[in-house]
C-alpha cells in the first residue's frame, strides 16, 4: 500500500514521502512505524476524496494507549459538509471518533467502531467543537498508531 | 528424593526464566511524549462516550482548529455570496528580506492563503512569484531541505506547464494542511501558529471585503465569528520567545486580534460598522508585512 501510494505522487512528494517512510519504518522504533502505517492509510483516503470534491483542512497522526483519547479543537463552518476520517494501524481492534460541543455534549459519533471510523457532519451554525479520538481496544500491544483528517466540501 | 528436589529446582528455574523474559516475544516499545489530553477513560461495554470532562476537553490540541482559505471560500458560497475571494487580493508589497520569525511566518501565511485561493486562475508568473516567496519564507524559518525541494519541484513543473492546476491545488492543500504543520522549524513552536495566523488574517480581510455590501445576510457572522481561533493566535503572540518581530508588529498584531476577538464574541449580528472594523484592523497588520 505505501509503495503504490508513493508511485502515484509527484516526484518531489515521492521523495518527501519516501524519506518520511524510510525514516519512520527503518530507523524509528515500532511506535512510529504504527503511526506511519495509519498515516499512509489515511493519506490514500484523502487523495481518493479529492476526486469526489473533498478538500483537506488538516491531517495528523499520533500514538494512543488503549482506553485513552486524543482530543482536537476544531472550528466548523455553517453550510460546509465535513468528514472526520481516521485510520488505525494493525494493532487497533476498535477505534472510536466522537464530536463534542463546547458544553461537553456529544453532538455526533461514528456509526461503526472499527479500525477506520468516520464522522459525517454538516453544522447548522459555525461553531467550535472537539474531535475525540478514542482507542477502545487493541489487538495485542498496549499502544497503537492512529491518524485523523478533517476534510470538507 | 534427590531427583524430586532437582525437578522442583528445575521447574522453579524455568518459571523464573519465563517470568523474567515475558510470555510473548515483544519488542520493547518506545513510547513517545505522552499525549497532553490523555485521561483515564472508563471501559464501557457498549458504544458510549468516553466520559470526558471539560478539563480534559479544554486541553485539546489546536492542529485542526483553523479553517483553510479554500474552505472559507466554500462557506462564503454556501452563505449565498458568490464573490471570489481571489478577485479581492491586493497587490501586497512585502518586505521579503525581513527574516524575523514572526514577520516571516505571518508573511508566509498570507502568501500561502493567496496561493491557495488563486492557484487555479492566476497567471503563471504570479504563481511562480508566490512560490518563490513561500520558499524564501520557509528558508528563513528553518523549514529544512525537504520542503525546499518540494517547493522547487512545484516551481519547475509550473514553469514548464507540467502540472495542471487541479492537481496543483491538491498539492497546495496538502502542503498547507498536512506537511507544513508537521515541520519542526528548528523546534520553534511559534512558527506554525503564526503561519496559520497570517493565512487566517488574510482570509478574514478578504471575507470582510466580500460581505461588506451584504451586511444583513448573516454571512459575516457565519464566517468571521471564530473566537477560539483568535484566542489561539493571541496566546502565541503574547508568548515570550527569541527572534520575535519588533514591537511595532507584535503590538499591532495583538491589538488587532483583541479587536477581532471582541467582534467574534458579540451575541448580536455583526453590523456594517463591525465589518468595516475587521477590514481596517486586518489591513493595518497586513500593511506591516
Amino acid at each position: 500500500m505505501p509503495k503504490m501510494l508513493i508511485t502515484a505522487l509527484t516526484p518531489a512528494f515521492r521523495a518527501l514521502a519516501f524519506s518520511a517512510l524510510a525514516l519512520c519504518t527503518l530507523a524509528s522504533p515500532p511506535a512510529m512505524a504504527g503511526e506511519s502505517e495509519a498515516e499512509t492509510c489515511l493519506r490514500a483516503k484523502v487523495w481518493d476524496g479529492y476526486n469526489e470534491g473533498w478538500g483537506i483542512r488538516t491531517m495528523t497522526s499520533s500514538e494512543l494507549a488503549e482506553g485513552k483519547t486524543r482530543n482536537y479543537l476544531v472550528t466548523l463552518y455553517k453550510g460546509n459538509e465535513y468528514q472526520i476520517a481516521t485510520c488505525g494501524d494493525a494493532n487497533v481492534a476498535k477505534l472510536d471518533v466522537l464530536l463534542y460541543d463546547t458544553d461537553g455534549n456529544v453532538v455526533t459519533r461514528a456509526k461503526d467502531v472499527n479500525r477506520e471510523p468516520k464522522i459525517e457532519f454538516t453544522p447548522e451554525d459555525t461553531g467550535t467543537y472537539y474531535i475525540v479520538l478514542y482507542l477502545r481496544e487493541v489487538v495485542s500491544k498496549k499502544h497503537a498508531g492512529a491518524a485523523m483528517a478533517v476534510v470538507y466540501k | 528424593m534427590h531427583k524430586s528436589v532437582s525437578t522442583i529446582v528445575l521447574s522453579l528455574s524455568l518459571a523464573a526464566f519465563v517470568a523474567a523474559c515475558g510470555g510473548e516475544a515483544e519488542t520493547p516499545e518506545v513510547v513517545p511524549e505522552p499525549a497532553p489530553t490523555e485521561e483515564p477513560a472508563a471501559a464501557p461495554a457498549t458504544p458510549d462516550d468516553p466520559g470526558l470532562d471539560m478539563e480534559a476537553l479544554n486541553d485539546a490540541e489546536n492542529v485542526a482548529l483553523v479553517p483553510s482559505p479554500v474552505e472559507t471560500q466554500k462557506a462564503l458560497e454556501a452563505a449565498g455570496i458568490d464573490t471570489q475571494l481571489a478577485s479581492l487580493i491586493p497587490d501586497h508589497k512585502f518586505d521579503l528580506a525581513n527574516a524575523d520569525t514572526d514577520h516571516a511566518a505571518l508573511r508566509t501565511g498570507v502568501v500561502l492563503a493567496d496561493s491557495l485561493l488563486t492557484v487555479k486562475t492566476s497567471k503563471k508568473e504570479v504563481l511562480l512569484g508566490r512560490l518563490d516567496q513561500i520558499r524564501q519564507g520557509m528558508t528563513q524559518l528553518g523549514g529544512g531541505k525537504d520542503i525546499d525541494a518540494t517547493l522547487q519541484d512545484m516551481r519547475d513543473r509550473v514553469k514548464t506547464d507540467a502540472v495542471d492546476r487541479e492537481e496543483l491545488l491538491k498539492e497546495f492543500d496538502e502542503l498547507s494542511g498536512a506537511v507544513i504543520p508537521e515541520l519542526k522549524f528548528n523546534d520553534n513552536e511559534r512558527v506554525v501558529p503564526l503561519i496559520e495566523a497570517g493565512s487566517w488574517l488574510e482570509g478574514a480581510n478578504l471575507v470582510a471585503k466580500a460581505v461588506k455590501d451584504s451586511p444583513d445576510t448573516g454571512a459575516a457572522d457565519t464566517l468571521l465569528k471564530q473566537p477560539a481561533v483568535v484566542d489561539y493566535f493571541i496566546d502565541y503572540v503574547r508568548e515570550e520567545g527569541a527572534d520575535k518581530a519588533p514591537a511595532t508588529v507584535t503590538e499591532k498584531l495583538e491589538a488587532s486580534l483583541k479587536t477581532l476577538k471582541e467582534l467574534a464574541s458579540k451575541t448580536d449580528p455583526l453590523s456594517a460598522d463591525d465589518i468595516a472594523t475587521v477590514i481596517q484592523v486586518t489591513d493595518d497588520v497586513l500593511a506591516l508585512l
